[in-house]
């Protein structure tokens, strides 16, 4: 089994062009979009990242399937100095 | 794969758009979810009005399809929802119809959407791969710990489509109600799911309810996870699954990225040793000998210089060649 061909080379129309620059452009506002909510979402993220530490020195941190690790409330994470809590990455290690 | 994070995103939000695409039927319209910018590869969830009548063809791109609700005729086998289909590129489907109209989920994997009419398939198909199977009905559920580590016990799959040599999978998966895993995970690939139905949880980006949908990149942050009444959904990857779970909501994809080369150095030393040294970094990685080695079966030995299994072809200047015989490259 082989997997050579999952594209097919053909000529790409005008037309097609012009569809796909609309779409390309439609995209960036959506991605604007989700990243201006999730920006808004950011207090509340501090909320449930205080009560995910919580449920870790509780009752575990699943480190494979079911199996629970209780984390020390020592080994919890320092939030870095001046990292601004960011979840969307535009392109991901390739747009940092 | 060029798409950008689209995380959350609701398709419940956004008005249908009518396609303009040659090719494809008046009464078919769509929401565009994610768009590769270089390839034109897309996922959109499209309505087929009552009535839709798709001539037989194919597409330039491999596809997926799955329906979401609603009856799609296609040739004599009549869909209903949670049937799945992939479909090769150039593979000629017969004429597709819907009495009543459907909601369907449309993957482009490789190329802009198209329609080819033709009741034959393209020379270059690989017919073989084509297969489709009513999910919902056909399949069992099973544990969704296809990888180590694992996802919580309340995950469960269907495993839809797989390629062998990259490890992309198509799936289904579905949350339990009261599921709940606490740790963030990331992967080495993108990661992409469409809610079939129900809504779930993730730490970085709240509720992802019915119709939400999200295209992630690899390296980036996501989890815990929960499902206050289960969910079921349709998930892709675009390459091996792996699990990277920690706690630290505050890493980048860069120091996520090195974490995992860091892993790979601790779990395959040699393996990673030579990967990094010299002279190996060819753009699409080294030859794999199963792929280019003479069969009894060729006609001649020729250098593969089709398609990759990633969708480049290697027929291109990329700093060196394979005729050489001083190169490392070489190859008779």
């Amino acid at each position: 089994m082989t997997f050579k061909n999952l594209f097919i080379e053909h000529d790409v129309t005008p037309e097609v062009k012009a569809w796909l620059e609309e779409e390309i452009a439609e995209q960036e506002e959506r991605y604007l979009a989700v990243e201006g909510a999730m920006a808004d979402l950011a207090p509340m993220r501090e909320k449930w990242y205080q009560e995910f530490f919580d449920r870790l020195t509780k009752h575990g941190f699943n480190q494979d399937g079911d199996d629970k690790i209780v984390i020390k409330s020592s080994d919890l994470p320092v939030k870095p100095e001046g990292r601004e809590d960011k979840v969307v990455w535009k392109y991901g290690i390739d747009g940092e | 794969m060029a798409r950008p994070h689209i995380e959350p995103f609701c398709d419940r939000d956004v008005h249908f758009k009518n396609m303009k695409l040659p090719g494809f039927s008046s009464g078919m319209s769509y929401k565009m979810l994610s768009l590769d910018n270089d390839t034109g590869a897309c996922s959109m969830t499209v309505q087929l009005a009552g009535g839709y009548q798709q001539p037989p063809g194919f597409s330039w791109s491999e596809m997926e399809m799955i329906v979401i609700e609603g009856e799609l005729q296609v040739g004599e086998k009549v869909c209903r929802k949670g049937h799945y289909f992939y479909i090769p590129a150039g593979y000629a489907m017969p004429m597709m119809t819907t009495q009543q109209g459907c909601l369907v989920l449309m993957m482009y994997n490789t190329g802009e959407p198209s329609l080819e009419p033709s009741t034959q398939h393209h020379a270059l198909a690989q017919v073989d791969l084509f297969h489709n199977i009513d999910s919902y009905m056909d399949l069992p559920w099973a544990m969704g710990n296809v990888t180590k580590p694992s996802v919580a016990a309340g995950c469960l799959i269907k495993l839809l489509n797989y390629n062998p040599i990259s490890h992309a999978m198509t799936f289904l998966y579905c949350m339990t109600p009261a599921f709940k895993q606490d740790n963030i995970s990331y992967h080495d690939c993108a990661e992409e799911s469409y809610h079939l139905w129900g809504t779930s949880w993730m730490m970085q980006f709240g509720e992802v309810p019915t119709g939400g949908y999200f295209w992630r990149p690899a390296y980036i942050n996501h989890g815990a996870f929960a499902s206050e009444y289960g969910c079921i959904a349709l998930g892709r990857v675009d390459s091996k699954l792996f699990n990277y779970f920690h706690y630290n909501p505050w890493s980048t994809p860069i120091e996520n990225q090195n974490r995992a080369g860091a892993r790979l150095y601790q779990r395959d030393p040699l393996l990673y040793k030579w990967a990094i040294s010299y002279d190996h970094n060819h753009p699409h990685g080294p030859e794999d000998f199963e792929q280019t080695m003479q069969r009894r079966g060729d006609s001649g030995h020729e250098h593969d210089n089709e398609h990759h299994s990633d969708g480049t072809r290697h027929d291109h200047w990329h700093g060196h060649n394979h005729h050489n015989p001083d190169s490392p490259h070489h190859h008779d």
